[in-house]
């Protein structure tokens, strides 16, 4: 699979799509009424202060030459009011619109999220944590206001074009046409700049994300940098980063800045040739001089609002780079997912089926061919063998992770039918599952939660003695806090071991009818594991598990051991089977017994 | 203001003075917006009333020009304010990560990483912010509510003072409305970490998520952190909400107080009609900057909270630096003796009163349950902490006074939790010895068992390993941390449980390679497995902190304890069948 790294840029895979702005709309559409009522508010708001031009008219032209101060006042308090009026148009469509814009970005983050749930382990897998993390946090923030008073303001901004053109036609067509002739120069340089500024913006973009990548990796393995005094490499890797993020932020400004640039020039020249040839008719009987006063202020109020047009323009497509990452990463397809008509699956017994299962994490190179199994309800497997041989890859399809190429496997109800692991809800599927992974990740919060996690629902109690079944407690229980206290999501306090007991202490609150132990106790030391395995022998009892393990003490207790090589099982059978086979198992147990010193503590 | 003074120090002293020339540029072109309206006055006047077409070219040129004058140096201003914003976003970004490098570790353990995240990324933006547009809009605002007070005071000062009278008032509502916003931006803010801890969190642990199936159970978490976010946003803008109308109702009163009382003072005998006309047309260039004022507090202050937690993280020192006196060792020679330490952290004691002594070329093996302390002692070894009581000893010489370069240089690492760069797996091996050729990490790779499965990936030595080496199993990113500590050519070589993931056959392999480095070194190993430590010159065996028990493997054997009834249990014997 191909992997991005850091300082890769991640090519966007659609060219621009007009489906990114109706999916933008689905968004939008569920405040119509409420940006409808905005835009109402604000054209009233405008409305109501063209009446002030008008007072000051009739202030000026009457009060003052009468001297008649009563009426001065009555038009200030007329203007007073005016203005309260709008004051208040405007306070309410402000409030209205921070709670579509909020509410948008709340939509856009909670979907994608969700979405990112159910992406599978292979996409987290292909790209550095920090690339997704800043779409769902810095993108979605930056297109809130462009896809709510953006949205508005274009839209008031366009009504008042409309009307300021019939004014203009109304008054002179001719120099009204010259005023326009302006235009289709703005819209070609628009469109001129528009692809280099697309491209600068999603350069801009991705320059952005290799440099959040770098720095999430950074802080996570800062541990190992300091101990292989890596930082000045680092650094130098983050000055490019950092330099690449500059030169692409420069570039992007140049571009976007020249579009008000040429929309003010463009008015300036407008307002010249109007006059000229205002002038130059002047004393025909086409144009008179009052025509030519009003003209000169429209060309004004034509050119101001497409300089507002193409601000909100700039802004658009500046966050279209960022809104076409999040579309893109919504519509990353969901490879393992409940089939339309998934069922519940109701409680396993606990006999597992492999038939005929061939998988492959990359094409072409199968890790499993052809493998058949057949586990009863309550025994316990163990799977060893060389690692990468594909012993987690058994427990990980069983699990469903990824889906199989080929073959299928069933897990049996208690009421007597099997299931197909691909046609039941994952989430029926996982939670009758528990498997402990070679990684334990700790949430940060307090050790209990991170017990908890396994069963939300779990009493305090039921959270200590799980704790205590796999000897958690002994070490929770020291601690100043104790359950308590809190660890971060590096779990840096704990050490590795502490950390594998208290995602034991997870996994068997979740109550599982299938335990899965992906090396789970490597790093837990030999006394402490003894002790855990007695406590958990209870528990073990009417479960089936699957154990992933080196240390042949760990499995040699199993009931059966399956010995994984070549793509598929190369021995299976109890430890005393296996034994007299003289098999690969064999050589094993032989290697480490020798190994072990065995010998010399018998001499 | 702190803030200011400090982004300002930031910033490269070139840049500094282009700043303040595009700033006072950017005072005089605001000025400059008052020539044109003036320009078309005349050009009503003369040419239109005066019907004398002879100005007009004249005039209209003169207008165009400046016009293109102004948006040019407007153009140009603009551009200079972004590239040195830039510089600073770029200064702070280096300056800050290079803090990070070198940051104690005990900071890591207390900030978590969506919070760096978030210093790094939104924090810093409005810093750049600042710089690129706040100081802009403050300084045009400015200068032009002065320029058009000074040029009407002129022309009627009775009616310029009234208008002015205003300011004080604005003044106050400013003073009132920041002192409440401050700790609304601090909460929002801090909301955003939130937000962005927890996605960060379960991006890093989506298989534990998977693997309880709990999406909905983390959509829901995330969405209350998600939604508290909004409601911080909300609740800032219905404040402003409530101020919003008394500045926009002072901002119509240059209006409202240049036409009425205009109007008045005319009838009074106090003002001209064309003074008036003079008023009412340049009634904006003082409204405008009230209006903009409002957006100007928000970002301020919006500002202020970011650059506290950006000056936070600069001031933040780390605790662990280089003695003034520390001593130069050009080479290790990996002598590590420990003397009475003890170690406690925050109040838990971890290590109590802890000696061994390691001669250059030894292997010294420690194990212990889980939680002993075993891994602490390594990283006292590297100097991730200082030790509270004794000493900890290089070469005999203090590791307070090595320089933490040489000290951690000459120390090589394959720890417990393994972690990998998404970088390829060359790179990966060569991350500690950049100077490393082709061949040497194909021979590193290969002592530490890594080559057989490395040749095997689609795209061999050059596939990008996933971040943390997701795709990789145990055994495997275990085999590749352990071929990059020893690509170190270390003078001491610590295995922090390297191999438990390891399957024996490959152990034991990886073991004869440790013997036959082409570079001698000190083995630090710690290991459950006895396979692992039995070889070794001397076993430590630590118990709640303490060396419980220290031997060889025969030595230990022949005693009750740990050590013992560990290797019984390795072997599937019941301890009386042992004895």
């Amino acid at each position: 699979m191909a992997r991005n790294r850091f300082d890769v840029d991640e090519t966007l895979e659609s060219p621009f799509q007009i489906g990114h702005l109706k999916r933008a709309l689905t968004y939008i559409k569920k405040h119509r009424f409420k940006m409808l009522l905005a835009l109402l508010l604000s054209s009233l708001a405008s409305i109501s202060s063209l009446f002030i031009p008008k007072i000051m008219q009739w202030v000026l032209d009457v009060a003052v030459p009468d001297k008649n101060v009563s009426m001065l006042l009555r038009m200030a308090l007329l203007f007073v009011g005016i203005i309260l009026m709008g004051i208040v148009f405007t306070t309410i469509r402000s409030r209205i619109m921070a709670f579509v814009s909020q509410e948008i970005v709340y939509d856009i983050r909670k979907d994608l999220f969700a979405h990112l749930q159910r992406l599978p382990f292979s996409y987290y897998d292909s790209r550095p944590a920090g690339k997704i993390l800043v779409r769902v946090i810095n993108y979605v923030n930056s297109v809130s206001d462009i896809m709510s008073n953006g949205i508005i303001n274009s839209i008031l901004e366009i009504i008042n074009l409309i009307f300021i053109v019939i004014f203009m036609y109304s008054t002179n067509a001719t120099l009204a046409t010259i005023i326009i002739a302006g235009l289709p120069v703005f819209v070609a340089i628009i469109l001129l700049l528009k692809p280099r500024q697309r491209k600068a913006w999603q350069n801009q973009s991705n320059k952005n994300s290799n440099f959040n990548a770098y720095l999430a990796e950074s802080i996570d393995g800062v541990r190992v940098s300091q101990l292989f005094t890596r930082q000045e490499v680092n650094k130098s890797i983050m000055d490019r980063l950092a330099l690449a993020c500059k030169a692409a932020w420069l570039k992007a400004i140049y571009i976007s800045n020249a579009v008000w640039v040429s929309s003010e020039v463009i008015t300036q020249i407008v307002f010249t040739f109007m006059y000229v040839a205002g002038v130059h008719w002047m004393g025909g009987t086409m144009v008179s001089f009052g025509v030519i006063l009003a003209m000169g202020q429209y060309v004004g109020r034509f050119w101001q609002p497409i300089t507002n047009l193409a601000n909100i323009y700039n802004s658009f497509v500046n966050n279209l780079a960022y809104l076409e990452r999040i579309f893109e990463t919504m519509d990353e397809p969901v490879v393992v997912d409940d089939k339309i008509d998934a069922k519940e699956l109701p409680e396993i017994d606990g006999c597992v089926d492999f038939h005929d299962v061939t998988f492959a994490y990359e094409e072409g190179s199968n890790i499993l061919e052809h493998m058949n199994l057949h586990v009863k309800a309550g025994e316990s497997i163990a799977l060893v063998g060389p690692t990468g041989a594909g012993k987690s890859t058994i427990v990980n399809l069983l699990c469903r992770f990824y889906n199989l190429n080929d073959g299928s496997i069933t897990l049996h109800a208690k009421d007597g039918s099997t299931y197909d692991i691909s046609d039941v809800t994952l989430h029926s599927l996982r939670t009758q599952l528990g498997i402990m992974l070679q990684d334990s990740f700790i949430f940060s919060g307090t050790l209990a939660d991170n017990i908890r996690y396994g069963n939300l629902s779990a009493t305090d109690e039921q959270i200590k003695h799980a704790a205590t079944m796999v000897r958690a407690d002994d070490f929770i229980s020291e601690m100043p806090q104790g359950y308590q206290t809190t660890v971060n999501e590096r779990g840096n306090r704990l050490s590795q071991g502490q950390k594998q007991l208290v995602s034991f202490a997870r996994t068997l609150l979740s109550d599982p009818k299938i335990l899965i132990l992906d090396e789970a106790t490597s790093s837990i030391d030999t006394k402490t594991e003894k002790l855990l395995q007695d406590g958990i022998q209870a528990l073990l009892k009417n479960r089936t598990s699957f154990i992933i393990a080196h240390r042949l003490s760990t499995i040699k207790n199993c009931d059966k051991i399956l010995y994984i090589s070549n793509k598929g099982i190369l021995e299976a059978g109890s430890h005393d089977e296996l034994m007299e086979k003289k098999g690969a198992y064999h050589a094993l147990y032989t290697t480490q017994s020798h190994d072990q010193g065995f010998d010399s503590a018998i001499a | 203001m702190q803030q200011i003074k400090w982004l300002w120090s930031m910033m490269d002293k070139p840049y500094q003075k282009r700043h303040i020339f595009a700033l006072s540029v950017s005072a005089i072109i605001s000025i400059m917006l008052l020539i044109n309206p003036a320009l078309t006055a005349i050009l009503v006047d003369e040419v239109i009333i005066g019907q004398n077409p002879e100005p007009l070219m004249r005039i209209l040129l003169m207008m165009l020009v400046i016009k293109l004058f102004r948006e040019g140096m407007r153009y140009f201003m603009v551009i200079t304010l972004e590239r040195n914003s830039q510089n600073v976003s770029y200064n702070l970004r280096t300056r800050l990560f290079s803090k990070l490098q070198y940051q104690d570790m005990s900071y890591f353990d207390q900030n978590r990483t969506g919070d760096i995240m978030t210093r790094l990324s939104a924090d810093l933006d409005w810093c750049r912010h600042a710089l690129s547009y706040i100081d802009l809009v403050a300084v045009d605002s400015l200068f032009m509510f002065l320029s058009t007070s000074i040029y009407l005071f002129f022309v009627n000062w009775k009616l310029a003072l009234t208008l002015v009278m205003v300011t004080p008032l604005l003044m106050l509502i400013t003073k009132v409305y920041s002192s409440k916003v401050r700790p609304m931006f601090i909460d929002m803010r801090d909301k955003l970490a939130d937000m962005n801890t927890a996605a960060q969190e379960n991006i890093a642990g989506n298989r534990v998520v998977k693997a309880f199936s709990r999406e909905e159970y983390e959509e829901e978490c995330f969405d209350e952190r998600s939604s508290s976010y909004m409601n911080a946003n909300l609740s800032i803008n219905k404040l402003w909400l409530s101020f919003f109308p008394f500045i926009e109702l002072l901002a119509n009163a240059m209006t409202l107080i240049t036409v009425f009382l205009g109007g008045y003072f005319i009838i009074q005998g106090e003002l001209t009609a064309g003074e008036l006309s003079i008023f009412a047309s340049l009634s904006w260039a003082l409204s405008n900057p009230m209006r903009n004022l409002g957006n100007l507090l928000n970002d301020v202050q919006r500002f202020i909270t970011s650059a506290n937690k950006v000056m936070q993280m600069d001031c933040d020192k780390p605790r662990l630096k280089d003695a003034a006196n520390a001593q130069d060792h050009p080479r290790m020679e990996g002598k590590i003796e420990f003397k009475n330490v003890s170690f406690s952290f925050d109040t838990t004691r971890v290590l109590k009163d802890v000696s061994f002594l390691a001669q250059p070329g030894q292997t010294i093996a420690i194990m212990g349950p889980t939680g002993s302390g075993k891994t602490t002692l390594i990283q006292l070894l590297a100097r991730f902490y200082d030790v509270q009581q004794g000493d900890i000893l290089v070469d005999d010489c203090n590791v307070k006074a090595w320089k933490l370069q040489q000290l951690r240089g000459g120390i090589g690492t394959a720890l417990q939790d393994v972690f990998l760069f998404s970088d390829t797996a060359e790179g990966n091996i060569a991350f500690g010895n950049q100077a490393l050729s082709e061949e040497e990490v194909f021979d590193f790779a290969r002592r530490a068992a890594a080559d057989d499965f490395i040749s095997k990936l689609p795209e061999g030595y050059d596939t990008i390993i996933g971040e943390r080496g997701v795709g990789l199993s145990g055994g495997q990113r275990q085999r590749i941390a352990l071929a990059r500590a020893i690509a170190v050519k270390p003078s001491i070589l610590i295995m922090d449980d390297t191999t438990s993931a390891v399957d024996m056959e490959t152990e034991q392999y990886i073991q004869k390679q440790l013997e036959n480095l082409p570079f001698s070194c000190t083995k630090i190993i710690i290991a459950q497995r006895i396979s692992s430590v039995k070889d070794a010159d001397q076993i430590l065996i630590l118990k709640d902190g303490e060396i419980a028990q220290r031997g060889t493997h025969s030595e230990l054997l022949r005693e009750p304890g740990y050590y013992y009834d560990t290797f019984a249990l390795q072997n599937g014997l019941e301890l009386e069948e042992a004895i």
